[in-house]
């Protein structure tokens, strides 16, 4: 999934392109959500004793389980967030999806395998390697977002890009996936970890494109090109090239093109027809809804549709479903608090420096204060 | 090189006393207009941005503009050192490592001297446009403390309606509601008490009462507070230093939904 290795490349070249920062940091904004990739994760993650959630009927609820109280848990904190799910895969990805059914009928082939030898341990994690997300679950999803009054995208392709072309256009602040090649479709703000459940505590990594590129030194056409070549899911990569070769390479030789001419042709090879030209398309102009056509809002929930639907069909309990329903209310209620940043915008970043002052260091640009207000005078 | 004698020391621990709750840390900015300081507090709502003008000091010299990083609870720490009558220096070198304090008591006969690490810190700075506000309302800084406080007991948001007859705070929340009005009284006997409304358009806004308890820690600084207002815009609350420099908060409203 997303592009091998583009994290660390981004975490050793461009620190700065990454802040760590609280939930609560997020409120007030609008946040895409790439939904197909939270199934998923849900399915893997919300489990009890290493099996799914199950209804009496023996029907999975996981994803139920995690959309409902992670959703709760963001708009609890006051972020305002737009599902996104995904349509047909492009054609270029089918390459990838053979491989991952591949992995899928290994890891069912390993389990059994675990469950006769009675493996445990081995038996558990091979099947969270088998999950996989179905029609069913996507409606289901839908269902319940539409009862709990939070909008959802359906695009046309690839959710990452949607969510890219909503933060590009302005209509959220950032796309939120752990899928790194939202940042390749151009997504200017991406969230990872925002949809991980409270308990692991972890810190949501805000990464910003323009710092990525300024940090690595490259345009977008050259960022691109560096991820196809670290490896993305619609083309393959050529073997023997790792992460610092990659850079280095495309560093020297500014685009792919040149570095192919250079490349040694014995000691690499170049997988036959490479779609090189397609996956850039892919990659630049890739198949979404117009952001401009899609409208968000959010509604209050509707508590009797819930009701019926996770505690009569799907057998949760009824107490903590109000209880969660209770959160929804209060929070689309109460009047929002506005962000500061949205009403006076950054003049830059103003530094202090101890000691090691660098030799080429401007001298820190004198904050230039706007005289707001006091006394209009008249 | 940076060096400011504050013969009111005073002034400086309440101000930072006032400030600290509100932003942890921050660059403060030494320049030939005076000491000033920029800062948002953690979740980006509000703003502080003070200044005391090098009139406030005597004498100021400050050869090259630099920012000063300061964790103010250490700062608001070392100040707590100093008496109310103080008299207080401020010193740091360029490229400054620490900022050193230096406390004589009126009588001349005891000097204490601090020294206070600096800290790395990177700040977003934020243009603050001009603005014309239409309503801007003068009063008394601790009747507004007043004010917060008791609404805070029954909700955390207050809106505050500004008419040509007054200004009204009110809030609602579980508990019940509650409201006052101040009436406009330009009684000049009443000195800081007075309220006074400067009125181009009528305003009703809603804010975080969390924030304005925060802000109305100022009131030791002034005995009035300016509080300006318009639709949609951020809330500025200004506390004048005597002459020379003031504090002012810059508070988002809160957003009803459409």
């Amino acid at each position: 999934m997303g592009i091998t290795g583009l994290t660390k490349a981004i975490a050793d070249h461009a620190p700065a392109a990454i802040r760590s920062n609280e939930i609560k940091n997020y409120f007030g904004r609008k946040v895409a959500i790439d939904a197909s990739m939270s199934i998923y994760q849900f399915l893997i993650a919300v489990r009890s004793d290493g099996q799914m959630l199950q209804s009496e009927d023996g029907e999975t609820t996981s994803h139920l389980m995690g959309f409902f109280y992670r959703t709760i848990r963001m708009v609890e904190h006051g972020i305002k967030p737009v599902y996104v799910f995904d349509g047909k895969p492009p054609t270029l990805k089918s390459g990838e999806l053979a491989k991952r059914l591949e992995r899928r009928e290994q890891a069912e082939k390993s389990m059994k395998e675990a469950q006769d030898a009675g493996d445990r341990e081995s038996y558990d994690k091979f099947s969270r390697r088998t999950v996989k997300v179905t029609r069913e679950h996507n409606a289901e999803v839908k269902r319940l977002l539409q009862l709990m009054g939070i909008p959802y995208v359906e695009a046309p392709c690839e959710a990452e890009a949607q969510c890219a072309a909503l933060a590009r256009a302005g209509k959220v602040y950032a796309a939120a996936t752990e899928d790194m090649d939202t940042l390749t479709f151009g997504t200017p703000v991406l969230l990872r970890h925002l949809t991980f459940s409270e308990a692991r505590k972890m810190p949501i990594n805000e990464i910003h494109l323009d710092r990525v590129l300024a940090g690595l030194n490259m345009t977008m056409d050259q960022f691109i090109d560096l991820c196809i070549l670290l490896g993305c899911d619609y083309c393959d990569s050529i073997r023997g090239i790792g992460p610092h070769r990659a850079m280095t390479l495309l560093r020297e030789h500014g685009s792919l093109e040149a570095v192919l001419a250079s490349l040694d042709k014995k000691k690499y090879t170049v997988p036959e027809g490479w779609p090189l030209e397609e996956v850039r398309h892919l990659f630049k102009s890739p198949e979404v809804q117009d952001p401009e056509t899609i409208e968000l809002k959010w509604q209050a929930p509707n508590e009797e549709g819930i009701i019926e639907f996770m505690v009569k069909e799907k057998g949760f309990g009824e107490s903590r479903i109000r209880g969660g329903i209770e959160k929804l209310q209060k929070n689309m209620k109460t009047a929002t608090q506005g962000r500061l940043d949205s009403f006076f915008k950054s003049t830059g970043i103003v530094s202090s420096t101890t000691s090691k002052r660098k030799a080429n260091d401007k001298p820190a640009a004198k904050p230039k204060r706007g005289r707001g207000g006091g006394k209009p005078r008249r | 090189m940076f060096e400011a004698r504050l013969s009111q020391g005073a002034v400086l621990k309440k101000l930072i006393e006032s400030i600290r709750d509100l932003v942890s840390e921050g660059n403060f900015d030494c320049s030939e207009n005076g000491l000033s300081l920029q800062a948002m507090d953690s979740s980006h709502v509000a703003l502080v941005a003070m200044l005391l003008r090098p009139d406030a000091f005597d004498p100021y010299r400050c050869d090259r503009s630099m920012p000063l990083g300061i964790s103010l609870k250490s700062l608001s720490s070392i100040l707590r050192c100093a008496s109310n009558d103080d008299v207080i220096t401020l010193r740091a070198e360029d490229p400054a490592d620490q900022l050193s304090l230096v406390f004589e008591n009126p009588q001349n006969d005891k000097v204490s001297e601090y020294v206070l690490n600096l800290m790395d810190i990177d700040s977003e700075h934020l243009g603050i446009p001009e603005t014309v506000y239409d309503a801007v309302v003068h009063m008394s800084s601790s009747e507004f403390q007043r004010i917060c406080r008791d609404l805070q007991q029954l909700s955390d948001s207050v809106s505050i309606d500004v008419s040509k007859e007054g200004v009204r705070f009110s809030a609602a929340g579980e508990v019940g509601s509650g409201s006052i009005a101040l009436r406009q009284n330009t009684n000049v006997d009443s000195g800081d008490e007075a309220t006074v409304i400067e009125l181009q358009q009528q305003v009703n806004l809603t804010f975080s009462i969390k924030y304005l308890s925060m802000f109305a820690k100022t009131t030791p600084l002034c005995g009035r507070v300016t509080l300006c207002m318009s639709s949609d815009v951020p809330l500025l609350v200004e506390y004048k230093i005597d002459e020379v420099g003031y504090v002012r908060y810059y508070l988002a409203p809160k957003i009803e939904e459409e």
